[in-house]
């Protein structure tokens, strides 16, 4: 229903008898096995077969997010407590689904017992786990979790395979011993490595990472930091593909963090910064890469540590104002050596308005007349090569007139001169 | 995404449009009219956890396109009560599971239809009353502890489902269907300003959760959270993040909803409106926006697909149309940006 990327047919010829005679078998197919399941669900069959016909349902359909909570179920009402494979039906504990009438839906299996976000951790069954890599329920995590891979990769940005794996995960923390335990999370490193490897961008991917990468550190799972080599991740993604802009935000969510870690010193920190700036600086002349906005972006994160007055100096939180003035007055030539060749990159000239009166606000001045008059012929430049965002030119045009009226009084930071 | 009167209306007018670009209303409500009407195909089987949210995206389309009547109220109205379980949350459709986000639909419907009462008279949940409330509203508390049951108490965000999932667009969509049942006490709003604005990233936009990448979605639901909570004061960087969300925009007049990524029609609405809650609209160009979305349509089945050429849906016909609603199209209600 909400389709991408996917080619309207050209015309609208009726379908052939036989293609509509298929279709038919299909919808026949499909709606019996929801309904067989449906059945044997109210029936309480909480058995291997029940979840193998769960299985074939999800490869046809793994939107069906119902039919992911029957399988979570079927695991922790049922198979997760066996000891053996025996196929008899399980009872169910009295706790759960109260008011389940004999209806035949699935309705009734619902989450009308426990709504709350919590409930997660009061599992039941948790008296008698199955620990060790030989038991049931360490082949039904990893089975599963072997099924599931083909799904990922067909369907990537199925919102409920991502979260049915994480589930499952949980449940190999709640009932296995933690080695085994993380054994299976390690897996998963080296398994959203893959997907990041096919789709650098897939914001499922990433999000999935970093959740793995937040319970492998836990104590639950015996862990410790793993913030340098994610950061080390991130390098390495950059250079696969300088405008992988997932990797540059990672990034700057790794670094204060990083930093203190390494319990760096003011001299560390700023050495750090300057590696970063080269990181970005060689990315931007790169190719054609002046063009791409996700290193722009990056870059204004590393300059808005050193322009903004509060709260946002996280690299390098004991620079001097007269360092930071430095800072970013060499930055300034930077830019404009960037401009040779590239005469046509509206980031250059965006940057150079931006931090020309970022400095003079760090200087506790009015731009100067010389300032404001290369901010006009930048902005100029800007509304000739980035006619799209005319309007936005021309708000940065008012908050520079205002710059001029107001130039006789005493100057104040922000407002509006900030872009 | 309430029907109230929002922005001012953009200077577009329909006769600067060649007439291959004007908006097929007809077409249109007559696409949304037999979408249920397409059981023989396998898709409709297949979508069947998203028939709620259909109906409210069909509907919600239609109020915009000034049909509100062109489906059954009742009809809808019936569906939409069949779909509730016995703890006051909805399913996709019957024999599916409550969760959040059909239950945000399943309120949204039942707003647009003027149906909320309905709740009372027939809707599930715990409606015992508290002690102050009037047992005459009690299906509408009903929905409301099932939602506010969902709120994380310890970080303020909300869960999908008794699973656990949690994610900004189930706080803001949570947190809307509460404000439309009037029980926006029943949670602590305070501690979901703070959730919010803890995912916020240096680029000025937010993300599902505090650490992840700022996308267009997020960032419209985050701020339309803080809309209907009355706390837009705390976006910190309005021009921080107007720059981002104009720089969404492609040389093709579309939107994307991240950096480098190829634009989509349900962009459109999620930056667009985005924007208008900042009051940057006019930072990208809106007529550009505007012929972009109508490329994306169907003149003559009707519907509106995610890029020029591609198959229509109902998901990208309900946000091209709000998108060219925002952006002031002649014949169109106004939609509000939260
Ligand atoms: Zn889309």
């Amino acid at each position: 229903m909400a389709s991408h990327g996917i080619p309207r047919s050209s015309t609208t010829e009726p379908k052939t008898e036989q293609a509509r005679l298929k279709e038919q078998e299909q919808i026949q197919e499909y709606t019996a096995l929801v309904d067989l399941i449906d059945a044997k669900i109210a029936e309480r069959q909480y058995t291997r077969e029940v979840l193998d016909l769960t299985s074939k349902l999800l490869k046809k359909n793994p939107e069906n997010y119902t039919i992911w909570n029957v399988r979570r179920r079927l695991l922790i009402h049922g198979l997760f407590s066996k000891q053996s494979d025996s196929s008899l039906p399980l009872t169910e504990s009295q706790s759960f689904s109260p008011g389940a009438t004999t209806t035949t839906s699935s309705a009734n299996l619902s989450s009308s017992a426990t709504t709350s976000w919590a409930s997660k951790e009061t599992l039941p069954n948790r008296a008698s786990p199955i620990p060790g890599k030989n038991g049931t329920t360490h082949d039904l995590i990893k089975g599963d979790l072997d099924f599931i891979f083909p799904l990922m990769i067909e369907y990537p940005k199925c919102y409920w395979i991502w979260n049915y794996r994480l589930w499952l995960l949980d449940q190999a923390i709640d009932r296995l011993e933690v080695d085994v335990a993380r054994e299976l999370w390690s897996r998963e490193l080296a398994l959203v490595g893959k997907m990041l490897n096919r789709d650098s961008r897939n914001f499922h991917g990433w999000a999935y990472r970093r959740g793995v990468i937040s319970q492998l550190e836990s104590s639950k799972l015996h862990g410790r930091s793993m913030v340098e080599s994610e950061f080390g991740y991130t390098t390495k993604m950059v250079k696969a593909h300088l405008s992988n802009f997932s990797a540059w935000h990672y990034r700057s969510k790794l670094i204060p963090r990083l930093l203190t870690e390494r319990a760096a010193s003011d001299l560390e920190r700023y050495q750090f910064l300057n590696n970063e700036f080269e990181l970005i600086t060689n990315a931007i002349y790169a190719d054609a890469y002046p063009y791409a906005q996700s290193v722009w972006f990056y870059y204004q994160f590393l300059m808005s540590t050193i322009v903004d007055e509060v709260g946002h100096a996280i690299i390098t939180p004991n620079l001097t104002d007269e360092d930071r003035i430095e800072y970013a007055t060499k930055q300034l030539v930077n830019l404009r050596d960037m401009l040779d060749g590239a005469e046509d990159c509206k980031w250059i000239y965006n940057a150079l308005l931006e931090y020309t009166l970022a400095l003079s606000r760090m200087q506790n001045r009015q731009p100067l007349e010389v300032d404001k008059e290369e901010c006009r012929s930048w902005l100029a430049e800007l509304r000739k090569l980035d006619p799209l965002r005319s309007g936005r030119w021309d708000d940065v045009e008012k908050s520079l007139k205002w710059l001029d009226v107001d130039s006789r009084f005493a100057p104040e930071s922000g407002g509006p001169i900030e872009l | 995404m309430s029907l109230v009167t929002g922005p001012g209306r953009a200077s577009i007018s329909a006769s600067s449009l060649p007439t291959e670009l004007q908006l097929s209303i007809a077409a249109h409500v007559k696409y949304i009219q037999t979408l249920d009407k397409r059981k023989d195909e396998l898709e409709y089987h297949l979508t069947e956890h998203l028939r709620i949210n259909g109906i409210y995206w069909g509907l919600c389309a239609l109020h915009l396109l000034g049909h509100p009547e062109a489906l059954d109220r009742d009809q809808v109205v019936d569906f939409v009560l069949s779909c509730q379980h016995e703890n006051g949350g909805f399913g996709a459709a019957p024999g599916h599971d409550a969760h959040l986000l059909y239950t945000v639909s399943a309120v949204q419907v039942l707003a647009l239809c003027d149906a909320m009462e309905t709740l009372d008279e027939r809707g599930k949940g715990d409606r015992s009353s508290l002690p102050g409330s009037t047992s005459s509203e009690s299906g509408i508390l009903g929905v409301g502890r099932y939602l506010a049951g969902l709120q994380n108490r310890r970080t303020g965000t909300f869960a999908g489902d008794e699973w656990g999932e949690e994610d900004t667009r189930f706080l803001y969509a949570g947190m809307l269907a509460l404000s439309l049942l009037n029980k926006l006490h029943l949670v602590d709003v305070d501690l979901a300003v703070d959730h919010i604005i803890s995912c916020a990233n240096f680029d000025g936009g937010y993300g599902a959760s505090p650490g992840a990448e700022s996308h267009a979605m997020q960032v419209l639901v985050c701020l339309a959270a803080l809309s209907v909570l009355g706390r837009l004061d705390a976006v910190s960087d309005k021009e921080k993040l107007g720059v981002w969300l104009s720089e969404r925009q492609v040389d093709g007049g579309g939107l994307n909803g991240r950096p480098e990524k190829l634009e989509d029609v349900c962009y459109s609405w999620w930056v667009a409106a985005s924007l208008s809650i900042i009051g940057k609209l006019h930072w990208i160009d809106e007529e550009k926006l505007t012929r972009y979305i109508l490329e994306c349509q169907d003149p003559e089945q009707g519907g509106i697909a995610d890029r020029p050429g591609d198959m229509v849906d109902v998901f990208h016909t309900h946000f091209g149309i709000a998108g060219l609603s925002l952006l002031g199209y002649p014949d169109l209600v106004q939609v509000d940006a939260a």
